[in-house]
């Protein structure tokens, strides 16, 4: 009976519940709350805001920006200071804080990514020890320490709003930031941001440019706080430098934390907990601080993933009780690969040392569309240095790498990927948090460019976008044979499943030049004889493969090409036939020499 | 010359955080969030010793180094052993840092509280500037704890074995070094720092809650000008972020004070991102 129920509620879209608790929001003023009640409540949707916004940046990009405190700082003096010039209209006010608060997060946060993991959280972090200062240096519009005064009531169309209309305005504005966030989060740059978020190599190895995409997450995280700061000057018609400081800024931490900072709606439920927990009470108002640190180390330590961690498990639970199951894939019996229009690259005379030695000293070699080139040789000869060349995560020292004609050495690794170069790594790297189809639909990315915008409002483009990427991606799966996985959370996968599912991520981008990096090791015969088979039609549709393999009777079998290198040199090139007896290779590669003399 | 003789001795004040910022950086490339806030208990500590308790300064160090040996030794045992991402450990070193910022506060109170100095607090004339016994004193403290650092990690068996920690850490594992122990000792081994100077830092700052949150900032800034790991470049950074803040504060008003430093953060990561004194690398895959 409960199962029946609870199959029922499964079965409804996934933006019931959300839509359903917003309408609540929305009507709790009909049911007469009280003043401190409807106080709090307002509070705590101001303090979700905030907490959303560091959701964003924390749990999506993986970067640290404690600044929410200034950035709400910076959205209450816009909104404050319009207000007692006389601009009264909340729309207005809130467009600008909006506005205000981005422009101040794509600056500090150009800086502040520089740096690596720690230096945004304290450049932002600085940001709110600087508040204070600012407003006095200003303090002849702010009012200094004393704070600003004299923020008039706020008017919608000319109309003054009321205490219930204000309430309408703060939960309107928490409902529509929070289909904001749920739309960016469930769209492909939401994959992206998780992608980044397990490695920046990655992410760059698929076209997604990792400090554009951590500003954006920052910058665009950053708008919720400057929204809330506007309604928070609105509310209390009073701001001073006080609301804005260290324990603020702490209790945004610690409420991301325990909700859950990859989550949409844990913001909810983390603010609603510190609202009510520890801000509450005058009585604990002294351990507020304490309070707050125990959480963030308990949350930080205990539970990884917030609420939203276990209430994730819950669910799932759940549906296997209900015997829900994933739809199976389909599309599963056309597996073609399509016509891939392959390009020529070509490696001239390319050398790179790090430090004294000498990793690669001017090697060449072509590799060509339809054709399988295979680069083998001995540990530490030089191979998935090469490929790290081509793929711009290493600058040449000298020679010139060239695509089509057109070159690429010196470009990022992001642009690379962007012309068309998509590679498999050594060791297979999947992120945290999302569906196999989705792995693979990530790659993508770069192929077909659709904005955050068009994504957030739902808009024609994006939809066709995701269209096509679900196509593009079940038809990788089928073609790897892992068509009934594409629900299966990614992670979860064992070592050989993850091999394939790069090679189908790296294909979903039709790529001009597939570089698969050890792709076999790891895999058992039955996957190796799928891969094989999977390369061969790979080169059967145009294909350019270049393959770093250990497994010396597969790439006998599978290339058309064989670059040997050794100490960073080319010591060899020719067909299998000729490889397979080449005396130095014997020598260099299998160690055979007696066999040779 | 008398701003300059203060604004280095508050720029030895934020070497000394950054020290601390070092140690366990090179150790376990963790950054420990809350190292101003155990530098701000052995302040606390001095304070009850000497003001308090009228115990020898002796014993008042030796007092100050156990207990905040003690309090970092818990907070690594619960707040960053257990965690395993360096990002997770900026979280709940942080809130090692707030649990501690309130605990202070719960016990000492919010007023700031004077620690005197042992060395006396007659004015001395110096190159044509007045200045403090303690502000000498930490100039000194700072450099030669760079000194002494720099000759403990060559010289010594454990600083070697540290450095080569840093570098790779599973080869050391490998190497039959005690990595987890290491890194204990090494994050204890700041506490104790921070509890001995609390001496020598609470005449200058005074002891109070929220010293940690600005020394905690200021001394990353020291870091990010000097490189990360780089002991020398403490000291070139703090003389960096002290001048600054003392010569802002001076000619252009108090409340420029924490601007300009955060000016001359925002220029070191814009001209020199991983700071002054240390090689970029290349990245690898």
């Amino acid at each position: 009976m409960t199962m029946g129920l609870w199959r029922g509620l499964r079965a409804l879209p996934t933006w019931t519940v959300p839509v359903l608790c917003a309408a609540v929001l929305l009507l709790l003023p009909a049911f007469g709350l009280g003043f401190s009640a409807t106080r709090q409540i307002q509070l705590a949707c101001i303090l979700a805001l905030l907490v959303s916004g560091l959701n964003l940046s924390l749990g999506y990009a993986g970067e640290l920006a404690l600044g929410q405190a200034a950035m709400y700082a910076f959205g209450a003096y816009t909104a404050g200071l319009l207000s007692v010039a006389g601009h009264t209209d909340i729309v207005l006010q809130l467009a600008a804080a909006g506005l205000a608060v981005l422009v101040v997060g794509v600056l500090t946060g150009m800086v502040g990514l520089r740096l690596g993991s720690w230096s945004l959280a304290m450049t932002s972090f600085f940001l709110v020890l600087i508040v204070p200062d600012v407003l006095a240096v200003f303090d002849d519009r702010t009012g200094g320490r004393n704070g600003l005064s004299g923020i008039l009531g706020p008017t919608l169309f000319g109309r003054p709003l009321g205490p219930t209309e204000i309430y309408l305005v703060i939960a309107v504005v928490l409902v529509a930031w929070f289909a904001v966030m749920r739309n960016i989060v469930t769209s492909r740059h939401g994959v992206a941001l998780r992608v980044l978020k397990q490695s920046p190599v990655l992410a760059s190895s698929m076209g997604i440019s990792v400090f554009r995409m951590k500003l954006l997450a920052y910058a665009l995280g950053a708008i919720p706080a400057g929204l809330a700061g506007a309604l928070f000057a609105n509310l209390d018609l009073y701001v001073s430098p006080e609301a804005f400081g260290f324990v603020l800024a702490t209790t945004i931490l610690a409420a991301a934390i325990l909700g859950g900072v990859t989550s949409v709606y844990g913001a909810l439920a983390g603010a609603a907990i510190m609202q009510f927990g520890p801000n509450q009470s005058s009585r604990f108002q002294e351990f507020a601080l304490v309070f707050t640190g125990a959480f963030l180390i308990i949350g930080g330590v205990l539970l990884r993933g917030g609420l939203a961690g276990p209430a994730r498990r819950a669910v799932a639970r759940l549906d296997r009780a209900a015997g829900i199951r994933p739809r199976p894939g389909a599309g599963a019996a056309e597996a073609a690969v399509p016509r891939i229009r392959g390009t020529e690259l070509v490696v001239d005379g390319v050398s790179k040392s790090f430090g004294g030695n000498r990793a690669l000293d001017g090697v060449s070699f072509r590799a060509e569309p339809g054709r399988v080139t295979a680069l083998i040789g001995p540990n530490g000869s030089g191979k998935t240095t090469l490929l790290n060349m081509v793929c711009g995560f290493y600058r040449t020292d000298s020679g010139r790498i060239l695509l089509d004609g057109a070159r690429l050495d010196g470009a990022a690794a992001h642009r690379v990927s962007r012309a068309g170069v998509a590679r498999t790594f050594q060791t297979p790297s999947v992120p945290d948090g999302v569906t196999v189809l989705e792995a693979v639909a990530a790659g993508r990315y770069s192929a077909d460019r659709v904005s955050v915008l068009s994504a957030v409002l739902r808009l024609p483009r994006f939809r066709r976008a995701r269209r096509a990427d679900v196509a593009e991606a079940e038809r990788m799966l089928a073609l790897v044979g892992m068509a009934e996985l594409r629900d299966e959370p990614a992670s979860s996968l064992p070592l050989g499943m993850r091999r394939l599912l790069e090679v189908a991520r790296s294909l979903a981008a039709s790529p001009g030049v597939l570089l698969l990096d050890e792709a076999a090791s790891g895999l058992d015969e039955d996957e190796v004889e799928r891969l094989a088979e999977l390369i061969r039609r790979i080169r059967r549709a145009g294909g350019t493969v270049v393959l770093v393999e250990h497994n010396f009777r597969l790439v006998l079998d599978l290339a058309d090409d064989i670059v040997v290198l050794a100490h960073g040199q080319v010591v060899a090139h020719g067909p299998p036939a000729e490889i397979e007896t080449n005396p130095r290779v014997l020598a260099e590669y299998l160690g055979a020499t007696e066999e040779v003399s | 010359m008398t701003i300059i003789w203060g604004g280095l001795a508050l720029g030895a004040v934020y070497a000394l955080v950054a020290i601390g910022y070092n140690i366990v950086f090179i150790s376990s490339k963790t950054f420990n969030f809350a190292q101003a806030q155990l530098m701000m208990v052995g302040t606390f500590v001095a304070y009850t010793g000497l003001v308090t308790l009228r115990l020898p300064v002796a014993v008042v160090v030796l007092l100050a180094t156990a207990a905040v040996t003690l309090v970092a030794a818990v907070e690594e045992r619960l707040a960053v052993r257990p965690v395993e991402d360096p990002e997770t450990v900026l979280v709940t070193t942080l809130g090692a840092g707030v649990l501690i910022n309130g605990l202070t506060q719960v016990v000492w109170g919010g007023q700031p509280l004077a620690v005197p100095f042992f060395g006396g607090d007659g004015v001395l004339e110096l190159l044509g500037g007045r200045v403090y016994p303690v502000e000498i004193a930490l100039v000194a403290v700072a450099v030669a704890l760079v000194v002494l650092f720099g000759w403990f990690a060559r010289r010594s068996v454990t600083g070697l074995t540290l450095l080569a920690m840093a570098e790779d850490r599973e080869a050391a594992m490998l190497r039959g070094v005690d990595v987890r122990r290491l890194a204990f000792g090494a994050f204890a081994a700041s506490g104790a720092l921070a509890g001995l100077l609390g001496v020598f830092v609470g005449p200058k700052t005074f002891a109070v809650a929220t010293l940690g949150a600005s020394l905690a900032l200021k001394g990353f800034v020291v870091m990010a000008i000097g490189g990360f790991g780089s002991m020398p470049g403490t000291l070139v950074g703090g003389m960096v972020v002290g001048l600054a803040e003392a010569l802002a504060a001076r000619h252009l008003g108090s409340e420029f004070a924490a601007i300009s430093v955060f000016a001359v953060l925002i220029a070191i990561l814009l001209v020199r991102p991983s700071g002054l004194f240390v090689r970029t690398r290349e990245r690898l895959v």
